[in-house]
């Protein structure tokens, strides 16, 4: 029974949760706004010829990707709803807005 | 004493004339292919990092002797830009030229500094030192590190992810920087662009941090990064 379970919670990650790509192009997050759902996981591509550091200090959803090599993907995933905001470590003018449901 | 202006005046005013001639022709022979006749450093020249726009400098005259004489790379920057000039010209002649730059293409820096100081919530004497220092070093090792690295000796992962890439910006060492800890902040606030360098170098931190924060990084660096 047990297995069960546990194999039917793992196929419903892979068939509901979503992943969401936002690249970061001309010291811009693109899209900069983003709807996720608890689960979902967002690639960050790096287009720019110089690298980026996303991170947030939400509590909930902390990360930090550490410095992105140009033409790399990272992928962090979605642990609680809510708003919050990812930013670049280096360039303080970028900022992508998460809005996070259950 | 108006005596003593009398007869003295014209010599000072004289001595003040021959410096910046002096200067003027030293630009015209060193300066001016790298710097650009009106210090804009509107070059062709194909450099690894774009020469500083002379009329932008957040750099005092004393400053500006320092790195003509020593070059910029004693003083933190990348081994490649601004070279030493102590074995073309003596100080005498360095001197002049600091003279010309700073009031040839930079007449109004200090009005302009004590401008920006004036709108900033800059007031190092009022402030809890110890509170100050370790909100500063949170966010030198949280941002400048990334760049800068831990230490601030220009060494971090960033620096060894961009080495090659054609877009590098060359972190200064900031263990060798000679700006006062009010530059540091006012450099930090309004970014490298604004003070003359390339528009991809130093982002301008105001926009993230409030003036009290960014005290607080100047602070830091002032007492724990720089190694004079």
């Amino acid at each position: 029974m047990k297995k069960i379970l546990f194999t039917l919670s793992v196929l419903s990650t892979f068939l509901y949760a979503a992943n969401h790509i936002v690249d970061q192009k001309g010291k811009t997050f693109i899209p900069h706004t983003l709807k996720v759902k608890v689960g979902d996981t967002i690639t960050f591509k790096n287009s720019d010829p110089f690298s980026h550091n996303a991170y947030t200090d939400d509590p909930a959803n902390e990360f930090d990707i550490g410095i992105q090599a140009p033409g790399t993907d990272k992928t962090v995933k979605v642990k609680a709803p809510g708003n919050f905001d990812v930013e670049c470590a280096i360039h303080p003018n970028m900022l992508l807005e998460v809005s996070a449901s259950k | 004493m108006r005596l003593f202006l009398l007869i003295f005046f014209p010599f000072l005013l004289f001595a003040s004339n021959t410096k910046f001639s002096l200067g003027e022709k030293l630009y015209k022979e060193a300066c001016i292919s790298c710097h650009g006749k009106n210090g804009k450093s509107n070059t062709d020249m194909h450099l690894p990092v774009k020469p500083r726009k002379l009329d932008k400098s957040i750099l005092t005259q004393n400053q500006s002797f320092q790195i003509i004489k020593y070059g910029a790379h004693p003083f933190g920057a990348h081994a490649d830009i601004m070279p030493t000039f102590k074995y073309i010209y003596d100080d005498t002649q360095i001197e002049a030229l600091s003279v010309y730059i700073t009031e040839k293409f930079n007449s109004n820096r200090d009005k302009k500094i004590q401008t920006l100081l004036n709108k900033s919530k800059y007031s190092p004497s009022n402030a809890n030192i110890k509170t100050m220092l370790e909100r500063g070093k949170k966010i030198f090792l949280k941002k400048c590190a990334k760049c800068h690295g831990k230490t601030g000796d220009g060494q971090s992962e960033y620096v060894r992810q961009s080495k090659n890439s054609d877009s590098f910006i060359y972190p200064y060492n900031l263990q060798k920087i000679l700006l006062t800890p009010q530059q540091i902040f006012l450099f930090s606030k309004y970014g490298g662009h604004f003070w003359g360098t390339d528009k991809d170098d130093m982002p301008a931190w105001g926009k993230k941090y409030n003036d009290e924060q960014l005290q607080a990084v100047a602070l830091y660096i002032e007492q724990y990064i720089i190694q004079r």
